[in-house]
């Protein structure tokens, strides 16, 4: 999607995206392409089909330190130097903690929490002239989904890893997190398609949204762009929902009853 | 002080502008059980009988005034300041009018304003508690409540500021935001006929703890805010709400 407004204006800086492989990674991916950065990409599998050229891409697991470590030396023989990391790559577990093992806490917090963690330390080193780094929250973190008990901590461990580095790196690093509401990934589409009647679902949740519409990954990429960008150089220690107003209306909704 | 283990809040003295409503009654007919000489300060008469009823215009700042003077010629003290008149209007801002717009905000926030600007005089003297009320929807809106959403926010900037203003003078200041309440109001906000018992159980099953508020859960809470337990509590927005803005909508899938 061809965008004027957003066109170079990461010209000349180096990004880290993790999660990049699909859905709000790549969109990100592909927006910081087209403002101009030079991009590192990385996910657990194979460079997925078809994706940019201009993108390098690393098969890492940010839960795993050596590859985090990877990661870093990639960057550095790349680069030489880092100006934005964008922290997204992320895991959904659908448990109450009664059902929750151990190792899916391992699994979840491992990438949500201890990968947003390390990539913070190893990379922060690397953003000689400042840097910018933006955390994937969520409204959950604010808020609970019911049967997501765990994935909903993780997501307030990161908000507040976010002010936290936001306080302890400025002025030369800014931290912000996105908090995304309902985006239209497989994720959401799997969710509609297992309800009973899908399309009553999918117009009882689109009621849900002042904003008359689910989000977008594009949505998403649009905020961090800004965020990454000088324009938003006054940002820091935020949380910033971006859900088409889903929380900012009561959960009763007559209408729907 | 005479607090003692049976009557808290005996020897204190408490005002509550709209005792007579809803809410109001339960919290007058708690203090009084907890040991308070109690005021509802209200525009009609219905009260506990050993609630002490004065009559209150909280938009009218001479009838603020007269009610602290009542106080203080009677008392010379007042320890608890309940805020707890307020009126809810069913409207988006198109539909809404100036004189509509300008009556909300005179109950709701010009009111909790002339009741604490001149009942501060006289709780400086021994310390006190305020309690205002906000709402949950001071946070979140429900669709046409436009004002009365304006209305609460403004409510609750005003108790951080009051609670800024006068800690030094060992009065504390917090707000009640509630969410759903079995009162009057409420059943006028679900309407009156056909579907209006279909929505109320809806409603109600979309709370955590599957039930609504009653006015004694508020009053239980303001009791506490008033009481010495709760001395290190100011500039707080007490959301009590069976748990309904702890959970992110839940779509009907």
């Amino acid at each position: 999607m061809p965008d004027c407004q957003s066109s170079g204006v990461l010209a000349g800086k180096s990004a880290v995206i993790t999660g990049g492989g699909r859905g709000i990674g790549r969109a990100i991916a592909e927006q910081y392409i087209r403002a101009g950065a030079s991009v590192v990409c990385c996910g657990r599998s194979n460079r997925p089909d078809g994706y940019p050229v201009e993108a390098h891409w690393l098969r890492a697991d940010v839960s795993r330190m050596e590859d985090v470590q990877r990661l870093r030396s990639t960057v550095e023989q790349l680069f030489g130097r880092l100006s934005i990391l964008v922290n997204n790559a992320g895991v959904q577990i659908e448990k109450t903690i009664l059902e929750t093992t151990d190792q899916d806490w391992q699994t979840l917090m491992g990438v949500n929490a201890f990968g947003v963690f390390a990539c913070s330390r190893e990379l922060i080193p690397l953003m000689h002239d400042g840097g910018v780094i933006i955390n994937m929250g969520s409204i959950s973190g604010k808020a609970a989904d019911p049967g997501l008990a765990i994935y909903n901590a993780s997501k307030a461990f990161v908000h507040g890893l976010t002010r936290s580095i936001a306080v302890d790196h400025g002025p030369g690093i800014r931290c912000n997190a996105i908090a995304p509401g309902w985006i239209m990934t497989e994720m959401a589409d799997a969710a509609f398609s297992a309800a009973k009647d899908p399309e009553r679902a999918r117009q009882d949740a689109l009621s849900r949204h002042p904003a008359g519409r689910f989000g977008s990954p594009s949505d998403i990429a649009e905020l961090a762009t800004w965020l990454a960008s000088d324009a938003a150089s006054f940002a820091t220690g935020q949380c910033y929902a971006l859900d088409g107003g889903l929380t900012a209306t009561s959960p009763l909704n007559l209408d729907l009853e | 002080m005479n607090a003692n283990r049976d009557h808290p809040l005996h020897g204190r003295i408490a005002v509550v502008t709209g005792g007579c409503g809803g809410i109001g009654r339960a919290i007058c007919e708690r203090l009084v059980r907890e040991g308070a000489r109690v005021y509802a300060a209200d525009l009609v008469r219905q009260t506990h009988p050993e609630v002490k009823y004065l009559e209150c215009d909280v938009t009218c700042e001479q009838s603020s005034i007269d009610l602290v003077q009542h106080i203080k010629s009677h008392h010379d003290r007042l320890d608890i300041l309940v805020n707890a008149a307020g009126i809810e209007i069913e409207k988006t801002i198109e539909e809404t009018t100036l004189d509509e717009w300008n009556r909300i905000f005179a109950i709701n926030v010009t009111g909790t304003f002339l009741a604490s600007k001149h009942a501060i005089a006289l709780m400086r003297k021994t310390g006190g508690s305020i309690i205002n009320f906000g709402s949950y929807d001071g946070f979140i809106a429900d669709p046409k409540l436009a004002a009365y959403c304006a209305t609460k926010g403004a409510v609750h900037a005003l108790t951080r500021a009051m609670a800024c203003d006068h800690g030094p003078e060992n009065i504390r200041v917090n707000a009640i935001c509630p969410g759903f309440i079995d009162t009057p109001m409420l059943k006028s906000f679900f309407g009156e006929g056909g579907d209006s018992e279909r929505s109320w159980e809806a409603a109600r099953e979309v709370h955590p703890i599957r039930c609504y508020g009653t006015p004694e859960d508020v009053a239980n809470l303001v009791f506490w805010l008033a009481s010495d337990e709760a001395g290190y509590a100011t500039g707080q927005l007490w959301i009590l709400d069976g748990g309904l803005t702890a959970q992110v909508q839940q779509m009907r899938l």
